[in-house]
């Protein structure tokens, strides 16, 4: 019998094909897949198995021996820096029974030893010595085989490391495609940056996706966040995060860049102080210089998890009104819980002074305790508890925005670029990408 | 970051100052556990540091793990503004709002001139809507000064226990 390779089935057990139940062309998207176990087990295989994952940044890792444990995808790993300074990223996991090895957030070390059986591997993942070695006849051990499983692939850029376990998968610069030009207009803009402390974590009673969905959408802010407009933190304009672009490069990655309303010139060269933007001239083109100087905020989500916030935060908490630049990422533990990361990054060139503010502002506004973001994790609870039942399961959440919208003809970037940042156009982009990257298609999430 | 500030005298339980300090550490909680914000804010003097930094996982060796970086970091205004923000009725995390009920413990009491530090332990349980209750549990190390018959805290460090806050937001005040 000849086995002939087929495309994963798209068929769940009750006989719904997924891309009849997700259609992003129409803004139609089940309910069903952001709490049905089914689903979940297969996007653990076919998205966290076999893409591009996000593990952490170059700063956080700036010596030898140094490292943290994060996950790639959900599978645990430590990424840490050799004795030659070489990064790598292995399966955090011994050879021998699977014991976690690296067992504390971050540390330096020469060598990473398993306390089950003492086995211990150098810092570039060699087996260096395994337990009561006079024991083990000939070829019963062998050393050379017996490394850290490291992921398939590694690679960076602007610093950030990710990951993926998929040999197949397109090499990193391949698949980010052009997202690569508007990073660079995010993390390259004055030369680099570095992560400032340690990542906050928290859990949320939530499907991994609604967290996703939320990034990319400016138009929740005006609802989900009046409180701060309450309180004069945000202007009291409905349409006022409208004032922008979104742009779908391909492949699932996402954006939006915002400029304010008009003649509100706060919502210029991203926000970033004057000394900052004068180095723009130095690291972009013209053309990206132009989008980091008519725009104040962006958003970004390189698929499928990894997010960029840059974001001001005007209003008082003491008129801090630096920029600051939010880095998360949400990894699922079960259909509906999801634990989130967040971290703080900030201009190498930045000074102490911008520094704290940037800080001071960030962990008054975002994380876990930000009063914007304390209510989006609300928003993802409840829309987790009212669509997991069987009657809300049978119907589509609506997605639809913008359907229609015309493209913009002007923008001087790469990839579908839009004239307004209200709209659902990006989302739609995400969701052809999870529908691809599920069933097995070839499609580059150009769905909107 | 260091939990002891000061190496002041000790504070017996048997005596007048600490069993002051121990009400004002009981009405405190129960002015958060009732809703009563803004008499909670005049407790703090204007120039409070208020900071609840984030934890890691690390080896005894590197100390209990607290970070230079904040899951709060606050000062009078922005506890002022955490405040007003739950006056309104838009501050989705707290409309309805959480039942919270603020158990403090192990009180420690030491002096050191008109200045007393207090450490205790908390728990904090947090029920809302229908869901089951959250707990955040830690140390709190307080700075407290005198301010007539009681007391202001100048000073506040939320140690929490949890390296990953599994408590959804933390949208409740310690």
């Amino acid at each position: 019998m000849t086995a002939t390779p087929t495309a994963p089935s798209t068929r769940l057990r009750n006989g719904d094909a997924l891309e009849e139940i997700v259609r992003p062309q129409e803004g139609l998207i089940s309910r069903r897949i952001f709490t049905d176990p089914e689903v979940f087990e297969l996007e653990l295989e076919r998205i966290f198995g076999k893409g591009w994952f996000f593990i952490g940044h170059d700063s956080e890792i700036p010596e030898p021996g140094d490292l943290v444990t994060r996950p790639c995808g959900i599978d645990p790993v430590v990424l840490i820096r050799d004795d030659e300074g070489v990064v790598h990223a292995f399966l955090n996991s011994c050879r021998h029974r699977g014991m976690r090895i690296a067992r504390t957030d971050r540390d330096n070390a020469t060598f990473l030893k398993c306390p089950y059986h003492g086995w211990s591997y150098k810092n570039n993942g060699e087996l260096l010595n395994a337990a009561c070695e006079n024991h083990y006849g000939e070829g019963e051990l062998v050393k050379e085989e017996l490394g850290l499983i490291p992921v398939a692939q590694l690679g960076s850029y602007h610093g950030l490391w990710f990951g993926t376990w998929n040999e197949h998968a397109p090499p990193l610069d391949e698949w980010l495609g052009d997202m690569r030009w508007y990073m660079d207009i995010i993390f390259g803009r004055t030369g680099g940056l570095e992560i400032m402390g340690p990542p906050q974590i928290w859990e949320v009673d939530t499907a991994w996706k609604f967290a996703t969905d939320n990034f990319t959408d400016n138009f929740h802010v005006f609802s989900s966040h009046h409180s701060l407009v309450e309180l004069g933190m945000l202007p009291n304009n409905p349409d006022f995060a409208a004032y922008g672009h979104m742009i779908v490069p391909g492949n699932g990655h996402i954006l939006h860049f915002v400029q304010g309303e008009p003649g509100n010139d706060d919502y210029r060269g991203l926000g970033l102080s004057h000394d900052l933007r004068a180095k723009f001239d130095e690291f972009l083109t013209p053309e990206q210089k132009s989008i980091a100087d008519d725009h104040g905020y962006s958003a970004g989500t390189i698929w499928p998890n990894f997010h960029w916030l840059q974001l001001i935060s005007a209003g008082d908490m003491e008129a801090h009104e630096e920029a600051f630049l939010n880095l998360r990422m949400e990894t699922p533990i079960t259909p509906t819980r999801t634990r989130m990361w967040s971290w703080l990054a900030v201009d190498k060139d930045a000074t102490p002074e911008y520094r704290k503010k940037v800080y001071e502002t960030y962990v008054r506004t975002f994380g876990p305790s930000g009063i914007f973001d304390q209510d989006d994790m609300e928003n993802w609870e409840d829309c987790t508890r009212a669509n997991i039942g069987p009657a809300a399961r049978r119907y589509t959440l609506h997605h639809k925005m913008g359907l229609k919208r015309a493209t913009a003809t002007d923008w001087p970037g790469p990839g579908v670029a839009y004239p307004d940042s209200y709209g659902e156009m990006t989302q739609r982009s995400w969701y052809a990408q999870w529908l691809t990257s599920m069933t097995g298609g070839n499609g580059n999430g150009r769905g909107a | 970051m260091s939990q002891l500030e000061t190496a002041g005298t000790p504070v017996l339980p048997n005596t007048e100052l600490y069993g002051r300090v121990l009400e004002f550490l009981h009405r405190e909680a129960e002015l958060l556990d009732t809703y009563k914000f803004d008499a909670w804010l005049a407790l703090f003097t204007e120039d409070i540091d208020y900071q609840m930094p984030v934890r890691t996982t690390r080896f005894l060796t590197d100390g209990e793990g607290f970070e230079d970086f904040g899951l709060m970091a606050e000062n009078h205004a922005s506890l002022t503004t955490r405040v007003r923000r739950l006056e309104t009725e838009f501050a989705w995390a707290e409309v309805p709002p959480s039942r919270t009920r603020h158990f403090i413990s192990n009180v420690i009491v030491e002096q050191d001139g008109d200045s007393i530090e207090a450490r205790a332990c908390f728990m904090v349980t947090r029920t809302r809507q229908d869901l089951d209750y959250q707990m955040y549990t830690g140390q709190r190390v307080d700075r407290l000064v005198p301010d007539g018959d009681s007391f202001k805290i100048a000073r506040r460090r939320i140690l929490a226990d949890q390296t990953v806050i599994t408590g959804t937001n933390l949208s409740v005040l310690f």
